[in-house]
Formats: C-alpha cells, sequence, structure tokens
C-alpha cells in the first residue's frame, strides 16, 4: 500500500501536465473512470470515432473467430444486450448503500458525484482481499513446472520470471472474477474453486511462457529489473523452456477436464501468436492502421485476461450469458491495461517499469500514442511505415508524441474501456469481491508500472 | 524431415544389408505381398531408387488421400502467407530456417507426411469400436475424422519442434549478428514454430478429449526437454556425457509415461543414454500419438498402452537405422555425436572422450575423421544394428496382436523396408 501511494505521487508530478484527469490516482477517494458529462473528450482518429465498442474485435463465445478482422458494425447492439442482460439486479443497481462488516458502502458507479458528507473509509484493495489466494501462486506454479522435469537448467530456465516479482495481474483478475461469480451465482455458499485457482496459475504460465519468447525475439535486455532470459541463457534453450511452461500448462488445463475451458484456452495461445504475426507488419492507412492495433491490442494482451475470466465463469456453472459478461469485462480491462502500457513506454522511468522506455518506438511498433500523435504530426507517417529505422526517428516521434495530444487521447480511450468494465463489474451481486474488480479496473487505469 | 534424410541417404546402405523378411507376418496374402516386395526392393536398388518411397506411397492410398498437414487450407493461412513474405528477406543469408523452410516443403512429398501416415495406418489397423456414430467416421479411409486430425497435430507438433530447434543462438557476447538477418530468422522461426503449435492446441481442444490433450501435451513438454539432456555446445548440440564405467539396465518406461524422465541415471551409459535422448526427442510423440489415436478408437487402456509401445519402438528403429548412415563407406564430414555407433563406440574405448570434450565450444571442432575411423572399427555400429532390429521387432510384435488388415501389411512393409536399409 505504502509504496503504491509513493509512486502515485510521483504519477502525478510526474504527469501532471497532461494526465487527461486530474483526480487522485489508485485508491484516491474520488477516483472515477466513468466519463461524466462535464468531460470533453478529446478527438480520436476516424479509426477510433465512434464509441470503442465498434473498433475492437468482439471474440465472443470463445468461437475461432480472432482471425475475422474487426467489424464496425456487429458491435452496435452490444451495450444495449448487455443493459438488459437478466443478471442486471435493478436493487442492486439502486441500493448503493448496502452493508458489510457494519460499514457503509457506496456503489462505485456514483462514485464521481460529488456527494456532501464523509466519503466512505473502506476501500476494497484486490491485493489484500486475495492475499491468501494470491500469496503462492509463484510458489505453485514453480512446483508444477518441478514435477514435469528432473533437468535443472531446464528448471531454472523456465521458473526464471516467477519469482514472485511480478504484478500477478491475471491471477488477481481471474481469482476476483472467480470469487464474484461464485458469489453472484451462490451467495457465501460456494468458495474458490480449486479448479478456478488452477485456471488463475495457468493464465500467468501461458503469460510468461508469451514473455520468454518474446524476450527472444525483441532481444531485451532488461525485464521486471533484471536481465531477461535471453541475456542469461542459450536462446535455444530459452525457446525450448517456452514451450515447455506451454506444454505444462497445457497438462494443467487438460486436467481440469472441462471441454469448453479447454477450448477457450487454446484460443488464448492461437490469439498470442497471431497477435505477434500482427506486430510484423502494419497497414497502409491510418484507418487500418488503429484497426490493427486494436486488434493486435486484443491478441496480445485482453484476450489472455478476457478468457481466462471466462474460464473461471464457465467452471463456476455460469450460463453463457453471464461468462459472457465476464469475458467482456475482461476485454475491456485488457485492452485498459495495454493501452496504459503503451502509454507508460512514453512517460515513465525506467527504474519504475523494470523495463527500458520508449521501447516500442525502438523495436519500430506504432502504439495508440503515436497513432494518435500522427493526426496532429502527419510527418510521423514516413516514421512509422520504416519502423523508426533511421537515426533520429525514435528520438523525434518521441518528441512529436509528447507535443500532441497522442498520451491524453490514449488515456482517454483507456479510461473508456474502463467504464465500460467498471460498468460490467457492477452488474454483479455485491460482495467485496465485484468491489474487488471495480478497484482493479482502476487500478489498470492508475498504475505506475 | 529428419525421415527425409533417412530415405534420400539409405540408398547406397541397402546394397550391403541382407534383406530381411517379416517373420511374425504369418497371414498368406501379406506373405505374398511382402515377398513381391522384396522383389521390387531389389528392382529398385538397382535403379537406385528408395523402397521406402513405395512402401510409402502404397500405405498412403490405404488411408485415403495424402496426409500431411501441408494442405492448402494451412497453406492458405495469413500467418504462414506471411512467413512465406519474410522467409524472401532471408534469402542470402545463413540462417538454418531457409534450410529446415526447404525441407519441409521441397525434399519430396513423400517423406514429410510419415508420422502422419503412421498414426493413420495404426488407427486403420486396430479398428474402432462399433458405437461410434457414422458421421464421425471417414469409411472410405477406414479411420476417424478426430483420427485424421491428431494424424495432423503430430505432424504439426513434430515439424514446430524442428523449427525451433532450427534457431540460432545469439545469446551475447557472442552475438556475431551484424546485419540483423539472424535475429530476424529466429523471429520468423520461433513464431512459425509457437503457430504451428497454438494450432495444434486448438485442433486437440476440438477433439474433446481431455485425456488425449493431456497426453499430448505431455509429448511436448518431452520435445523440449530433449534440448536438455547431457552437456551441449554454444549452439546447443549434443555431446554425449562421459561415459561411465558400470553399465546399467534403462528401466524407465513402463508405469505411467504422463511422468518425466528421470534423466541423470541414464547420461553416461550408453544405451540408456540412447535411448532416453531418443524417446524424448521422437519415441514419445510418436508413441504418445499412437497411443492417443486408440484411445479416439475407443480401444481397452491395455491396447493403448500397445500403441504407446509400437510408436515409441518404430520411432527408435527409425532413429537407429538414421544413426548408421553416416557411417558408410566413403562418408565424410560430421555427424551427430550422439548418434548411436559413436555413443557405443566411447562406451567400449572410454579415452576417446578427450576428442568429444574438443566440442564442447562448437562440435565443428571435433576431429570428425578420427572419430568416423574408430567407430568403423569398434562395435559400435553392429550394436547398432542390433538395436534397431530390437526396436524393429518390438514394434511388428505389437502389429501382430492386431487382425490382418492393408494397414497392418503396410506397417509392416515400412518396417521391413526401414530394416532392409
Amino acid at each position: 500500500m505504502g509504496s503504491r501511494s509513493i509512486l502515485n505521487v510521483r504519477l502525478q508530478e510526474k504527469l501532471g501536465a497532461w494526465l487527461f484527469f486530474g483526480a487522485p490516482g489508485i485508491r484516491g477517494k474520488s477516483v472515477s473512470c466513468v466519463a461524466g458529462p462535464a468531460q470533453q473528450p478529446p478527438t480520436l482518429p476516424a479509426g477510433a470515432r465512434g464509441g470503442f465498442g465498434q473498433i475492437i474485435p468482439n471474440l465472443g463465445n470463445g468461437q475461432r473467430q480472432s482471425s475475422n478482422e474487426p467489424t464496425q458494425s456487429t458491435d452496435l447492439h452490444r451495450p444495449n444486450s448487455i443493459s438488459l442482460h437478466p443478471c442486471i439486479r435493478p436493487e442492486h443497481n439502486l441500493t448503493a448503500l448496502s452493508c458489510h462488516r457494519g460499514t457503509q458502502m457506496r456503489n462505485y458507479a456514483t462514485m464521481n458525484t460529488q456527494q456532501p458528507g464523509p466519503m466512505p473509509e473502506y476501500q476494497v484493495d484486490p491485493y489484500r482481499l486475495l492475499e491468501d489466494d494470491l500469496k503462492d501462486v509463484y510458489t505453485y506454479v514453480r512446483n508444477a513446472l518441478r514435477r514435469n522435469t528432473y533437468q535443472e537448467d531446464l528448471y531454472e530456465i523456465a521458473t526464471y520470471y516467477f519469482d514472485g516479482n511480478g504484478k500477478a495481474i491475471r491471477p488477481m483478475v481471474a481469482i476476483l472474477m472467480a470469487r464474484a461469480v461464485n458469489y453472484h451465482m451462490y451467495k457465501e455458499k460456494s468458495g474458490l474453486l480449486s479448479s478456478q485457482r488452477e485456471v488463475a496459475m495457468i493464465s500467468e504460465m501461458i503469460h510468461t511462457a508469451s514473455l520468454v519468447h518474446d524476450d527472444v525475439i525483441d532481444q531485451s535486455d532488461f525485464r521486471r529489473g533484471k536481465p531477461s532470459v535471453n541475456v542469461m541463457w542459450n536462446h535455444k534453450k530459452v525457446t525450448m523452456a517456452g514451450d515447455f511452461i506451454l506444454a505444462v500448462a497445457s497438462m494443467m488445463i487438460a486436467r481440469l477436464k472441462n471441454n469448453d475451458v479447454t477450448l477457450v484456452l487454446s484460443q488464448v495461445v492461437s490469439d498470442l501468436v497471431q497477435g505477434e504475426f500482427m506486430q510484423l507488419g502494419s497497414k497502409e492507412t491510418e484507418n487500418e492502421r488503429f484497426a490493427h492495433y486494436l486488434t493486435k491490442t486484443y491478441r496480445k494482451t485482453a484476450s489472455l485476461i478476457a478468457n481466462s475470466v471466462k474460464s473461471v465463469s464457465i467452471l463456476a456453472g455460469a450460463d453463457e450469458q453471464l461468462s459472457d459478461l465476464a469475458y467482456q469485462y475482461g476485454r475491456n480491462m485488457g485492452l485498459a491495461f495495454q493501452l496504459v502500457d503503451d502509454l507508460l513506454d512514453f512517460v515513465s522511468s525506467s527504474a519504475a517499469m523494470g523495463k527500458p522506455t520508449a521501447a516500442d518506438l525502438k523495436l519500430g511498433l506504432a502504439t495508440a500514442p503515436v497513432l494518435f500523435a500522427c493526426e496532429k504530426y502527419p510527418e510521423l507517417n514516413p516514421m512509422i511505415m520504416r519502423r523508426f529505422q533511421e537515426p533520429g526517428d525514435v528520438e523525434k516521434a518521441f518528441e512529436l508524441v509528447h507535443k500532441s495530444q497522442g498520451l491524453e487521447q490514449t488515456q482517454f480511450l483507456a479510461k473508456q474501456h474502463c467504464s465500460e468494465a467498471i460498468r460490467i463489474a457492477n452488474l454483479f451481486k455485491e460482495s467485496p469481491y465485484q468491489k474487488g474488480l471495480v478497484v482493479a479496473a482502476d487500478y489498470v487505469l492508475n498504475r505506475m508500472k | 524431415m529428419a525421415l527425409s534424410k533417412v530415405l534420400c541417404r539409405q540408398l547406397p546402405l541397402r546394397k550391403f544389408l541382407p534383406s530381411v523378411s517379416c517373420i511374425y507376418i504369418n497371414n498368406k496374402q501379406e506373405t505374398r505381398l511382402l515377398s513381391s516386395s522384396e522383389i521390387q526392393f531389389a528392382k529398385l536398388a538397382q535403379e537406385k531408387k528408395p523402397d521406402w518411397n513405395r512402401a510409402v506411397s502404397e500405405a498412403e492410398k490405404i488411408v485415403g488421400y495424402p496426409t500431411s498437414f501441408l494442405s492448402l487450407r494451412w497453406l492458405l493461412s495469413d500467418e504462414i502467407a506471411n512467413v512465406a513474405l519474410h522467409l524472401r528477406k532471408l534469402v542470402g543469408s545463413n540462417h538454418p530456417l531457409l534450410k529446415t523452410a526447404k525441407g519441409l516443403l521441397y525434399n519430396g512429398k513423400n517423406n514429410m507426411q510419415a508420422w502422419g501416415l503412421i498414426v493413420l495406418l495404426i488407427s486403420k489397423a486396430a479398428g474402432h469400436s462399433a458405437d461410434i456414430p457414422d458421421m464421425e467416421q471417414d469409411k472410405a479411409a477406414g479411420v476417424l475424422h478426430s483420427q485424421r486430425a491428431l494424424a495432423e497435430v503430430t505432424e504439426m507438433i513434430r515439424t514446430s519442434h524442428l523449427v525451433h530447434k532450427g534457431l540460432v543462438n545469439l545469446q551475447p557476447p557472442n552475438n556475431i549478428d551484424a546485419t540483423g538477418d539472424m535475429m530476424f530468422g529466429n523471429k520468423i522461426a520461433l513464431l512459425s514454430g509457437d503457430y504451428l503449435l497454438s494450432n495444434s492446441c486448438i485442433e486437440l481442444a476440438n477433439l474433446r478429449n481431455q485425456d488425449l490433450v493431456e497426453l499430448m501435451s505431455s509429448a511436448v513438454r518431452d520435445l523440449s526437454e530433449a534440448e536438455f539432456v547431457g552437456p551441449r555446445d554454444k549452439q546447443n548440440n549434443p555431446l554425449p556425457a562421459k561415459p561411465k564405467s558400470n553399465q546399467v539396465e534403462y528401466t524407465q518406461f513402463t508405469d505411467n509415461n504422463l511422468e518425466p524422465l528421470v534423466v541423470s541415471e541414464a547420461l553416461g551409459n550408453a544405451q540408456a543414454e540412447w535411448t532416453l535422448r531418443h524417446v524424448l526427442n521422437a519415441g514419445s510423440l510418436l508413441g504418445k500419438s499412437c497411443q492417443g489415436t486408440l484411445k479416439l478408437a475407443g480401444h481397452s487402456e491395455d491396447l493403448q498402452e500397445k500403441g504407446y509401445l509400437f510408436g515409441k519402438h518404430l520411432a527408435l528403429a527409425w532413429q537407429a537405422c538414421l544413426d548408421r548412415e553416416p557411417f558408410q563407406q566413403g562418408s565424410t564430414g560430421p555427424f551427430s555425436l550422439v548418434c548411436a555407433p559413436m555413443i557405443f563406440t566411447l562406451q567400449h574405448k572410454p579415452e576417446l572422450y578427450v576428442h568429444i570434450e574438443n566440442g564442447l565450444e562448437t562440435v565443428d571442432d571435433v576431429d570428425y575423421d578420427l572419430l568416423r575411423k574408430e567407430v568403423m572399427e569398434g562395435p559400435g555400429l553392429d550394436l547398432t544394428k542390433k538395436l534397431q532390429k530390437e526396436h524393429s521387432q518390438a514394434a511388428l510384435q505389437v502389429l501382430n496382436e492386431l487382425p490382418a488388415s492393408d494397414a497392418r501389411t503396410a506397417l509392416a512393409n515400412i518396417i521391413a523396408a526401414m530394416q532392409e536399409s
């Protein structure tokens, strides 16, 4: 807690000038992701205009849709269909004050409105709420890998990133959702299922397997404040270690003995690879480029979060509508997460991130801030096309992004996705975990690293 | 790809080796088939054409259309189109991915498909339980659609592993990649391998059989484990472990093949080390695929287990056959330091290990001519031949328990063709 709020102060000092909304960060009392009427949205480029729901590919139902390019029309009805969802309990939305531990609770959806009187003292910290669930994640994963090899160097490489220093954001969200859905369906009668816990571990393993391969591809030097795997070991061994982690995760998935969950999580693996392929090339026109970027973002980041929360709801016995709601929460959360990540790449210091900044530019990748910036500075276009290869490109692009509204616009888009995630989180029956989902979405938006 | 190598190189071998008939096959008609193919072998040898191709192409007819995953569907996918585009940039560089890709695409279409083919043949030879609905059967070929999908998965996993194995180690400071070609090649190789792997994940998930998913995932695990066994040079090429003086029998593969293999005990024991390396490298995948396909057909655990043994032994026989090939009269150049003849020779003459140790930096530093001479003079080649025969016979023994069929004959023919060489 303490260190996070310090980071928070730094965030404000550093970002105060451009942060779109000046609200205090992660755990600030008046934090709001919900776009209030007073806030004027910055202009978005054509590809992003007209509501985020339209430009993000809608990959519901765990079907093999990911190869489709995002369509502009199919999503139009989605907000309606969600608001008519049967799991909206009118009484739930209306009773802003329901009691937990005798403390006054406030419905987060209304927190942006300035209300007189004392603000609630009780704040849900997802990490604290799930302390018991999360403390053994890394140990558990290491044990699973340990059981699957007798070879020390393989074990060492495979567990290198399971050192307990990660944010564990994927397991955190998966367990929060699992508990929130369990509560939604069974009240206090159902605790966390062991299969749901497994999914949380598996999500982190799939993520790490992709990190390991990314490091070989990108030849990165640092990750999480230490030398990355490709610096430490033979690249061929590192690649195999990535395959190994994936294989063990896949065995764990199979042991859950649930056909749908296996399908959903296999789709994640496929999305990750396809997202990586999309990163190899960019599109010619601006319009296509933004859609391309968002699809890539979905596949590389959001798919994993969305489909693991979907999996835990399937395991809870949720019907299709409820698990799709969970999926939509995860998808929005994941998109926001990556947008913020891309933004932090421009504003955060290397020390805070544990990896170098402007890394994306150096890798030749045009992320949201750049794509927004080239609305105002068309001279960025040729640089995007040549992947910032020429001397001075990276510095020039970096400067232009800061001069433009690109960072605010990225922040705004991230915020929209967060609001949507929060809106969905509020459709679940009120419980500490449901509140945790709301806070987690806020945390994603306001994080420093 | 390894297969195509076997097949291309095995033809000169055939001249020296006596033909081995399939003593296990008693069916009259099959005997006739086999002997006729033996005649064919003789003819083909004169024409310098490998009989292997014949055994394989006949077998293909039995299970319907060619089985390779290199189907239109695969070739037309966006990602592969992308890869092809990027491969062009690599032309002129030294990245081994080009060689791998060439091997996959051009090295004789018959050979590429052999692993999937074997899975389909054993599927057909074993048949399936009566309560499987017609909808799920490919009546003409005599296999289930799910079995065909599994055969495809087997090939995708194998190819993915080969492609990943073909990366170049660019770990600093021995990064000699001035042009960036190597890095780019690695990127494409890694992604292509991952693409195949992710596709197999989805194909497997669609079969809706979690035991099968677990089994095949454990085969992927075994493949990745294989790359960590024993000492390695900078490019991760394997070197044999220092030979131990007391040899132990290696009995690992009985209870539960979902468990990982114990490595340390096997290292330094010639046969055990060789077996361990190649079970992880090849036997596990083919064995588990054969086991899996019998699972899909609803056969008993007992028969599934035998399917595993069949695939495992076949893969090992194959490997032994491959291993002998660099020691034909007149061969030159480097060979795998962990091939059976070399490992057996080391066991016989441990003082040779100093020459192996020259390769710890890079296997290119090893004096291959010297080692080849030692192998040719030692007992290594005979022991390897014996090893191959043991595994061939173990595979045939399983076949014998299946009812006579054209698919069974085809498998026996393939084994015989291999034994011939």
